[in-house]
């Protein structure tokens, strides 16, 4: 007996050791950065990445639910601008958000980077983030392009738009969304899942702007037009409707830019049959959404913080952003690619991105109630 | 009455064994009884809007999908178990091994395969369109829907009945079959009459993990467009930001689940699965020949090619196409991350796996038991939920221990836990108990207790008794629990997602960046190397094995 319990405290006492030093492995990175609180206050008016900077080092550390390669090219630029070091944990909005929650004050959290405007405004009501105070932003962002209290700046932009087979429909067929859940459009619209969250805030933009009742009679008319239950993601209703599935889909401009480039030819073909156009031109403008960085409320690396928001709006971040992803850059001093000057401009819903987030239940709810899958 | 009587047999045995049980039982037990206490507060308004909208189609949606899923992942994964501990044809001993490869290939990765190779765009219909001139009607392929959904994870699941089945029927059917063919017992009949019955508590292993897998899952039913209850957890989650309502479901989805394998156990309680002889003689496999031979063959190949060869092929096609644009000089540290973390987790999980295992069964109550199925039904709900519930405890834990962080000179009010890797080392040690402990249960039903009994009574201590007489018989059980593990914790994405310390990337982590944004041929390079990683260690085992037997 005696020794079988002896046995049995060694197998303890090596499993809280694993424990341990896996533990130690992956803590001591984050414990340095705790001296960087101090100068919080002086925020203002630090010169972006035009003047070659003193190297201050410190770090700063990003939860993002934004998971391209151009995300991370940006910050290790910035890394060699400015020798701070960027941390990065990528996961899905909802759930950064639930942690950035949970860990309260004690967050080693900065910046939540995230893409839709709803998003970020559940961010701020949730009281997880603070005002950036920055003229060089409020200089590089138009006031529509962040939050009305500055407690999240937007990044870039993108289009959700109706997109159609060039052979089989005519442009001047098309006008609005609210057209394409008239009986015109019976059995030939392809959208994905309302699941989806550039559907919801689709939606909750239709609510915010045509009120309740004529979202939910758009909804209808729209899941009854549906070519098939929706499936797959935005590249998927591209190709139905080259396939012949369909004959118009709504999807987002950005998706259509990476057809375009795909290393496979026949996405390449997809991209060539299809055409661009940005509805309600003449009404309450074509719905977008946007990517936006929030700065944490209890950030502890504030300053570092703010630099990487003025780096990532300043032109040539921009550039790359809308160069490498086909985003639509939120500074208007940044030049964007030949493929989004050939849609051409237009003009774009004017509404506070909040109304997203406010909004997205009564959206689900909607979609759920139409039949919408 | 029997958990009185458990409870008093548990405290006149209390020893090394259970401390250690109650021990891991407890770090494993918290962040579950976590998520069941959502049970305990009041339902907030958006719960009548669930139930309203999504309980109904969303619960039919999952038991149709486990249902069918778990009827054809256990036939198709048992018959090829009989074929191949059964039966000699040609290319048998190549199918004993690679028809477990299906494993390592993640089935969100391989839905996006599939779906990407029969869109229009694919390769069936480019092939056809441009050489053959010849456009396929829209829908004739059609794998985006509940029946695309059930044959991928079918094709990707039934090695968990195939592994545990074939472990089980090599070593512990070998007198009953061999006495039934004395007995003139042949094909079907032999199949059905002695097979079947005898392997039942290895089935029920296995197709418990392919449940849990089902239910759990949230990529295929997403991508394919299938409602399932846990798309409608992350719609309650992300549509209506309620995680309250989420947890709950998830709740009830836990307490279901152990509901039905108590069920189980209830229904088998008078039998008992250990072998009568002591000799633990492996099964001879009778040969076929001529048309039988050929049709095994030929039934083996098309799992083999439909569940591993062709959509790896894709995923060879497709990295050579993006490796340019995709290649980092981080992939060694994805490599190094997700392999050092599987292994920690395997070993710590089997650790825990072993002694509860042995702990149920020794005390043979229903207690225990259900005790080990609270601690495996982790595995039935998503790992986002399950990551809630780690972090919650972990930031609690945090939070008593910051004064002693102070003290320790690491600053005030920092967090130290709940940053580190041991957080989601513990939530990959709570995910996946089902898999090392259903694996090793079913091992440990087929040994007779009279060995253990024996041991003792001459002498032998209980940790002697245990690594001379019990390890080697679980030889077999351990191997496959040690890879079904170490490949389920290769593949985890959610909970590492959700988990990760900062700058911690994994090869999953890596291919779901880019396939979330559907960029299947980006996510192909990462998604092959998973590939390939997690079956390293396998073949490794399997070659081992091979070399002892």
């Amino acid at each position: 007996m005696k020794k079988s319990f002896r046995s049995m405290l060694a197998l303890i006492s090596l499993i809280t050791v694993m424990a341990l030093v896996t533990a130690c492995g992956g803590g001591s990175g984050n414990a340095a950065n705790s001296g960087n609180t101090a100068g919080a206050g002086n925020t203002a008016t630090t010169e972006p990445t035009a003047t070659p900077e003193v190297k201050t080092g410190g770090e700063v550390n990003i939860y993002t639910a934004r998971h391209y390669d151009v995300d991370s090219e940006l910050y290790a630029k910035f890394t060699e601008a400015t020798g701070i070091k960027v941390n990065v944990v990528e996961g899905k909005a909802p759930e950064l958000i639930e942690r950035i929650k949970r860990e309260g004050a004690s967050t080693t959290a900065d910046l939540f980077i995230t893409v839709d405007g709803g998003i970020l405004n559940t961010a701020k009501t949730e009281g997880l983030l603070q005002p950036v105070v920055s003229t060089v932003i409020d200089e590089q962002v138009p006031a529509e392009l962040r939050d009305k209290d500055s407690e999240w700046i937007g990044l870039s932009t993108r289009a959700r738009v109706i997109v159609y087979v060039k052979d089989r429909v005519d442009p001047s067929q098309l006008s609005t969304y609210e057209d394409l859940a008239t009986e015109k459009w019976k059995g030939k619209l392809l959208v994905r899942s309302s699941e989806n969250l550039y559907n919801q805030s689709l939606l909750a933009s239709f609510i915010a702007l045509n009120g309740e009742a004529a979202t939910e009679q758009w909804a209808a008319g729209i899941a009854a037009n549906l070519a098939r239950d929706p499936e797959g993601g935005d590249r998927d209703q591209a190709k139905g409707i080259v396939a012949g599935v369909g004959d118009v889909a709504i999807m987002n401009t950005y998706y259509v830019g990476q057809l375009s480039v795909s290393q496979d030819a026949e996405e390449v073909k997809v991209a060539e049959q299809i055409g661009v156009f940005f509805p309600n031109q003449d009404t309450t403008g074509t719905h977008i959404n946007i990517s936006g960085a929030g700065l944490i409320k209890h950030s502890p690396n504030k300053d570092n913080a703010l630099k990487l928001i003025e780096f990532l709006t300043a032109p040539e971040a921009q550039e790359m952003f809308s160069s490498a992803n086909f985003e639509f850059p939120v500074n208007k001093a940044a030049a964007i690619p030949e493929l989004l000057k050939s849609w051409g401009e237009f003009k774009h819903q004017s509404i506070d991105f909040a109304a997203y987030g406010e909004f997205n239940p009564k959206a689900v709810e909607i979609a759920n109630k139409v039949g919408w899958k | 009455m029997g958990w009185i009587k458990s409870l008093r047999r548990w405290g006149r045995r209390t020893d090394g064994w259970s401390l250690a049980s109650a021990a891991g039982a407890a770090v494993i037990l918290l962040p579950i009884l976590y998520v069941l206490t959502g049970l305990l507060r009041a339902p907030n308004d958006n719960w009548v809007k669930v139930k309203q909208y999504l309980l109904a189609d969303y619960v039919l949606g999952s038991l149709k999908l486990v249902l069918v899923t778990g009827f054809f992942a256990t036939l198709i994964g048992l018959v090829l178990a009989w074929l191949v501990t059964g039966y000699s044809f040609p290319l048998r001993r190549f199918f004993r091994w690679a028809l477990i490869l299906p494993l390592a290939v993640p089935p969100y990765i391989a839905a996006y395969t599939y779906g990407t190779m029969t869109s229009y765009t694919g390769i069936i219909q480019a092939t056809l369109r441009n050489r053959f001139d010849l456009v396929l009607e829209p829908g004739t392929i059609e794998v985006m829907s509940f029946r695309g959904a059930a044959f991928i994870m079918t094709l990707f699941l039934y090695p968990y009945v195939f592994m545990i089945a074939c472990s089980f029927l090599e070593r512990q059917s070998a007198s009953y079959v061999e006495n039934a063919r004395l007995l003139g017992s042949r094909g079907f009949m032999l199949f059905f009459r002695i097979v079947l019955p005898i392997a039942r508590p290895a089935i029920i292993a296995g197709v418990m993990l392919v449940i849990f897998e089902v239910l759990s899952d949230y990529g295929v039913s997403n991508y394919f467009g299938v409602q399932t209850i846990s798309k409608a957890i992350f719609q309650t989650w992300f549509g209506m930001y309620d995680v309250d309502s989420a947890t709950r479901l998830a709740a009830w989805l836990m307490l279901a689940v152990i509901g039905i394998f108590v069920l189980e156990k209830y229904l088998r309680r008078n039998r008992q699965f250990h072998a009568t002889t002591s000799r633990s003689k492996p099964l001879s496999p009778s040969r076929l020949k001529g048309m039988a031979a050929y049709g095994a063959m030929m039934f083996c190949s098309l799992v083999w090619i439909l569940a591993f060869l062709a959509p790896v092929s894709q995923l060879v096609m497709w990295s050579i196409q993006s490796y340019r644009k995709v290649w980092r000089t981080d992939f060694a540290d994805l490599m190094l991350n997700s392999v050092t973390g599987a292994m920690i987790g395997t070993v710590i999980i089997l650790i825990i796996a072993l002694i509860a295992a042995r702990t149920a069964r020794l005390l043979s109550s229903g207690a225990a038991y259900v005790l080990a199925r609270i601690m495996t039904a982790g595995y039935a709900v998503p790992g986002a939920i399950i990551a809630i519930g780690v972090l919650a405890i972990f930031i609690m834990l945090d939070e008593r221990l910051m004064p002693i962080y102070e003290l320790a000179g690491l600053g005030k009010g920092r967090l130290v836990l709940s940053l580190s890797l041991g957080m989601l080392i513990t939530g990959y040690v709570i995910r996946f108990m089902a898999t090392g402990y259903n694996a090793l249960e079913a091992g440990y039903e087929k040994i007779s207790l009279a060995y253990s009994e024996a041991s003792r009574t001459l002498g032998a201590s209980k940790m002697r008794t245990f690594i001379k007489v019990e390890m080697p018989l679980l030889r077999g059980s351990l191997v496959t629990a040690f890879i079904v593990t170490f490949v389920e914790i290769m593949k985890e994405l959610p909970l590492t997602m959700l988990l990760r310390p900062f700058n911690y990337n994994t090869l999953a982590t890596r291919a779901y960046q880019y396939a979330s944004d559907e960029r299947i041929y980006e996510a192909a390079l990462p998604s092959l190397l998973l590939i390939v990683v997690s079956l390293i260690p396998v073949l490794l085992i399997i070659m081992m094995e091979r070399g002892k037997l």
